[in-house]
């Protein structure tokens, strides 16, 4: 079973929950740590909550999934509830994901999430599906990522924050050193792609109640990896490299990409709940068929 | 069966009463009794509902007005289109010498299952209850095909007046049941976890609760206690699996994740 160091947390297995999947409750989370998962992410939460998009907000289609779930979530008072709760029963880290609507919000948000100390902030700038409401995603602009990074890490103490990123914008490396510059403790790359499309050709419409959504699943793999790979030669700080990891192959090419965590999604559907445990073996078989005995001996390989 | 959006016409409606009805399409797929299918209503929502029949050609969907969502199922005539996927979650098994508890609503995914138990000469006892006697949907399928049937109407307008839950015990025991299979209001369940359990009367119950992707991933639905997922473990959920839930009778978590 290869372990994995990051940050100062020490994780039985190098994959984690990625924000959006299973990550409402506690029970849920407990769960997906007893499958195998070395850490857990939230679902992103802001401070009074949302109702989301109407349905269908999640839709398989042959190479991935669309999704414009748009930022669901009970509000920042009833998570912290919920990590409370996963911390009482488990001892795996707990990363809890936040998006503001406003700069200030995410401030507020930290400085209300701080209490449940959860084992990192995940900064979520990136959310391809509430532009209508929201406008351009901060992680569009330096600037903005910026300013958000710092004021996270002013109200986030001790607690290390990570900035999730999409591959858009001026370039994920670039962004990424923006993110390490001011502050950043770490980047997730990368967060749903897109926004894409689906029409129903029967009743001529598209399919999403919000017509577009992130583009995530297998189809979006390579985007990931080369986005982590394009990171891993820009910044010092770790990488969880998210995307389109299905495989225990996907997740070794993240690694050999640069990521020191990977985050499984999608992967939930194509292999169930068992994908963490997937992984995990096959992570350990390729290590051991190479000679290998820790990750931090691949990581970063193919950049050599 | 299959995962991604696809619309079909209505083939044809049937009206139980005021508020209710049956909607036919073409059997795009096989279920099993309990399963569900999301129904998509072009600009406006998409909902989980149990199957209610099937036959050789066609697949039938039995709702309830209720609110916005049914309440609009309710406007759709015949040649109109609605998405619809799945099967999606995991079934009753198949028992002898069962009864069939069926409230409300509810009854529809009962529909299915006695079906199935009439097509595999399994012998079942049907309880069923409603409001009014018009929303006891199916009753006629139900005594077709069950060596007894029970009914109950709040307003006493059909079989006998009250619930489902007061003569349970001795139908139980004069009808030498083995086995309880429930769908209806989760309040009704806690009463019949209660009933059951001391003595020992294995059985399976199907739950609801607000979902957004039906494929287990998004969390909505996950059991607290548990750590189930309604739309993948469930939503046919047996004494066992009900065990830790501890989330049984509360108000269900809405679209943001809060319990209200």
């Amino acid at each position: 079973m290869p372990n994995a160091t990051f940050l100062h947390m020490e994780l039985a297995q190098p994959t984690v929950l990625a924000s959006g999947i299973l990550g409402l409750t506690a029970a849920s989370m407990k769960r997906v740590i007893e499958a195998g998962a070395g850490a857990v992410t939230t679902k992103s939460f802001n401070t009074e909550g949302r109702k989301g998009h109407p349905n269908p907000s999640i839709l398989p289609f042959r190479h991935g999934l669309l999704n414009a779930v748009g930022l669901s979530n009970p509000g920042v008072d009833e998570v912290v509830k919920e990590i409370r709760l996963f911390k009482k029963e488990c001892q795996a880290p707990l990363f809890a994901s936040i998006f503001g609507r406003t700069i200030e919000e995410y401030g507020e948000v930290t400085q209300k999430l701080v209490e449940a100390q959860p084992d990192l902030i995940e900064v979520n700038v990136s959310c391809p599906n509430v532009r209508s409401e929201f406008g351009t995603p901060f992680g569009d602009s330096p600037q903005d990522t910026a300013r958000v990074t710092e004021i996270v890490k002013k109200y986030a103490g001790n607690i290390p924050v990570s900035v999730k990123l999409g591959p858009h914008g001026p370039g994920v490396g670039r962004m990424a050193k923006v993110c390490e510059e001011h502050g950043a403790d770490a980047v997730t790359l990368i967060n749903t792609v897109g926004p894409g499309m689906l029409i129903d050709i029967d009743v001529r419409k598209p399919i999403l109640s919000n017509k577009t959504g992130g583009v995530s699943g297998p189809a979006i793999l390579p985007i990931a990896v080369k986005s982590v790979y394009e990171a891993y030669e820009q910044v010092r700080i770790p990488i969880i490299g998210t995307g389109g990891v299905t495989t225990a192959e996907d997740a070794i090419q993240m690694i050999l990409a640069g990521a020191t965590l990977i985050g499984i999604g999608s992967g939930v559907y194509y292999q169930g709940i068992e994908i963490f445990r997937k992984i995990d073996r096959g992570i350990e078989a390729y290590l051991e068929r190479y000679g290998f005995s820790t990750l931090d001996e691949i990581r970063g390989l193919a950049h050599e | 069966m299959s995962d991604l959006m696809k619309t079909y016409p209505i083939l044809r409606i049937k009206e139980h009463g005021p508020g209710v009805k049956s909607f036919y399409f073409e059997r795009m797929m096989d279920a099993l009794p309990g399963q569900f299918v999301n129904v998509w209503l072009p600009g406006l929502d998409e909902k989980p509902f149990s199957v209610s029949a099937l036959g050789d050609d066609w697949l039938e969907i039995s709702i309830k007005a209720y609110g916005p969502f049914s309440n609009a199922m309710m406007r759709l005539q015949p040649g109109d289109r609605v998405g619809i996927r799945g099967p999606f979650g995991h079934g009753f098994s198949l028992h002898d010498d069962a009864l069939l508890v069926g409230g409300g609503i509810g009854i529809a995914p009962l529909r299915l299952l006695a079906q199935r138990l009439a097509a595999e000469n399994r012998r079942f006892v049907a309880l069923l209850g409603a409001a009014t006697a018009h929303e006891l949907i199916f009753a006629d399928d139900f005594k077709r095909w069950a060596s007894g049937c029970f009914f109950t109407t709040d307003d006493g307008s059909y079989g006998q007046k009250g619930v489902v839950t007061q003569n349970l015990l001795s139908i139980i025991e004069s009808e030498g049941i083995r086995f309880v299979y429930a769908a209806g209001p989760e309040i009704m369940f806690v009463k019949l976890k209660e009933l059951f359990d001391p003595l020992d009367i294995p059985y399976e119950f199907t739950l609801e609760r607000y979902m957004k992707c039906g494929i287990g991933i998004c969390g909505q639905c996950v059991l607290d206690g548990s750590g189930a997922r309604v739309c993948v473990e469930g939503p046919v959920f047996d004494r066992e699996a009900l065990k830790d839930v501890t989330e049984l009778g509360l108000p269900h978590r809405d679209a943001s994740g809060r319990r209200k």
